[in-house]
């Protein structure tokens, strides 16, 4: 059985001016233990479809399965525990008033996670997970850098000991370097404590190198899903492959690759 | 060229309940009327603090304390009145913040924010004639409806939206100098290499310098002319993009080429421990040199 499964879910918002239609009918599924990409155009319902995993938004109309239940609009605590979410904005995601080790505590009191007495050393713990230093629990978000909050929110979601983590733009705003270090820890974690991925980025170089499957989105549809390999080498749908072709890129043998893909070959 | 921002030996330190912390350490970094460069480096280590030291933001910050030299255009921003920087920003200079949904104000339209900043140099503009020139700046970011976006509220808009509707802002009053903080990352590829694009003619066009900072090379190698490379505080690499790329000197500038992640596949790149040559002296290429 699938751990996730989504069935012809849509979204829709009214705003001053008409209707969006955010996400349109839109069906797949995730195995437990599987990292699938979600790739696509700005604003074509990405974040939105996360949110309605995630019981922040309900669904217009369709149902999404979590372990074989179907999820109602209003969660229950396990399963708001189960489903952990690390946000697109860090800066908007963090409480401004409350330290950054607060933040990633807050999980761990709401789900009961641990000895009481042992909360505060599991907090650096899971700092200390991501590269950031212990003592840095008791700074204020606005006295971090980008990508030391980006981690923050990484923490503060596998903490709580999910099952499926859904990671928006999960390492945008960190160097190459310490994104190396935070995929590979992201991929150790996924094997040891067996947890599935739902990884939402435009960084298709990182999506080749981590995903298992890629689905790629476009206008709020579902244009394209496959293994990560067939996606990167035979895209079927113009959309990929446009996508592919305006990857920025460093090296002649992934331009190589580009300008094939371009021409359509 | 004139130069347009000169930095000489700038050092950064904040005050905490801790002690003290010390951030930068003695940064040079010049930029021409008109020339693109990129700032590189490591998370955490002074890109974005040296940009609102040039705002000069961090300079009115009470538990920060800046030293040395930021020349702009002739004045010197250190010792400058804070209201005579404040009217330098948004006007002279500009800036594309990382975070875009929480730098837009949550509680005005889009077209409010806009007839702010245009006000800021004119304050006589009429709100129509504000709306009409943002819609054309929102259709030159290619955000489709533009007169819908304008009575939008920034969480009615996507990640890459606002970050589009920022790029537009921030170049409505043709600044002689751009701040750009991470302005591609939440866009889509293709999205990003257009507005990075358009970014580039606007830039060209009005003879504007921008200070890109990114962490995605392949896009730096492409918008910059000459980058630098920062590591904790430190200068390690400064030269024209070709030269940087092609023939990175520095032990830090290497490891983090060989750490951008590949379209190829050939899995996450090993990570090599963080290693004494990192903190080697600073790798000057020679202008000109490819
Ligand atoms: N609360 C809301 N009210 C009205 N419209 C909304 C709301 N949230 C999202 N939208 C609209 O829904 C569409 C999809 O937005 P969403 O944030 O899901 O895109 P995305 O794929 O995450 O984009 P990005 O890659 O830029 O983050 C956009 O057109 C956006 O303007
Ligand atoms: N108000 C503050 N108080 C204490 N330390 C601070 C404060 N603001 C920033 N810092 C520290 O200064 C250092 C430089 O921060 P800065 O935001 O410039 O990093 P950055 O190079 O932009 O990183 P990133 O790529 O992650 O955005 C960081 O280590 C950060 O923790
Ligand atoms: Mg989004
Ligand atoms: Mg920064």
């Amino acid at each position: 059985m699938s751990l996730l499964t989504v069935d012809n879910l849509s979204k829709s918002f009214s705003v001053a001016g008409g209707m969006v239609h955010a996400v349109r009918d839109i069906s797949f599924a995730v195995e437990r233990g599987e990292c699938l990409a979600v790739v696509g155009e700005s604003g074509s319902g990405k974040t939105t479809l996360a949110n309605m995993l995630l019981g922040i938004l309900s669904p217009t109309s369709g149902s999404i399965r979590f372990d074989g239940t179907e999820l109602p609009a209003k969660r229950r605590a396990s399963h708001r525990r189960a489903i952990q979410f690390v946000q697109q904005n860090p800066l908007s995601s963090l409480n401004a008033k409350r330290s950054i080790g607060a933040s990633v505590r807050l999980g761990l009191d709401t789900y009961q996670i641990g000895e009481r007495a042992q909360r505060w050393a599991k907090v650096e713990d899971a700092l200390e997970e991501v590269g950031l230093p212990r003592e840095m629990r008791h700074r204020a978000p606005s006295a971090l850098s980008g990508g030391q909050r980006q981690r923050v929110g990484i923490a503060r979601a596998l903490a709580c000991d999910p099952e499926l983590v859904v990671l928006d733009e999960p390492t945008s705003a960190l160097d190459v370097l310490v994104q190396a270090r935070v995929l590979r820890l992201l991929n150790d974690l996924r094997t040891r404590k067996k947890l599935t991925y739902i990884f939402i980025t435009h960084d298709l170089a990182v999506v080749r190198n981590v995903a298992d499957r890629v689905a790629v989105f476009k206008s709020g549809q579902l244009v394209e899903l496959g293994e990560t390999a067939q996606i990167f080498t035979a895209p079927k749908h113009p959309y990929t492959r446009s996508l592919i072709g305006a990857v920025p890129v460093v090296d002649d043998a992934e331009l190589d690759l580009r300008n094939r893909l371009a021409k359509g070959t | 060229m004139s130069t347009l921002l000169d930095i000489q030996d700038l050092r950064l330190s904040f005050k905490g309940l801790r002690g003290i912390t010390d951030v930068l350490h003695g940064i040079s970094l010049s930029i021409a009327a008109g020339e693109r460069v990129a700032l590189v480096g490591e998370s955490g280590s002074g890109k974005s603090v040296i940009a609102r030291i040039v705002l000069g933001l961090l300079q009115e910050t009470r538990s920060a304390r800046v030293s040395g030299k930021v020349g702009f255009d002739g004045a010197e921003i250190n010792t400058m009145r804070p209201r005579d920087r404040a009217k330098l920003r948004g006007t002279e200079m500009s800036m594309i913040f990382q975070d875009p949904t929480s730098s837009l104000n949550p509680t005005f339209t889009i077209g409010n924010q806009f007839a702010e900043v245009m006000r800021r140099r004119d304050p006589k503009l009429s709100r129509a004639a504000c709306d009409a020139r943002a819609i054309e700046m929102l259709t030159e970011v290619s955000i489709p409806n533009p007169d819908r976006i304008l009575e939008n509220y920034p969480f009615q808009l996507s990640g890459g939206m606002n970050q589009r509707v920022m790029i537009a802002m921030a170049l409505v009053n043709h600044p002689k100098l751009l701040l750009a903080d991470e302005p591609g990352t939440a866009l889509d590829v293709s999205v990003q290499a257009q507005t990075l694009r358009l970014m580039h003619d606007l830039v060209e066009k009005h003879g504007t310098a921008v200070l890109f900072i990114s962490h995605n090379l392949g896009v730096v190698r492409e918008f910059a002319d000459r980058v630098y490379v920062i590591y904790r505080g430190n200068i390690v690499e400064e030269g024209p993009t070709a030269s940087v790329f092609h023939n990175p000197g520095h032990a830090y500038t290497r490891a983090l080429m060989d750490a951008v992640p590949r379209i190829t596949g050939a899995g996450l790149p090993e990570v090599p421990e963080v290693s004494d040559a990192f903190l080697a002296p600073m790798v000057r290429h020679d202008r000109g040199a490819a």
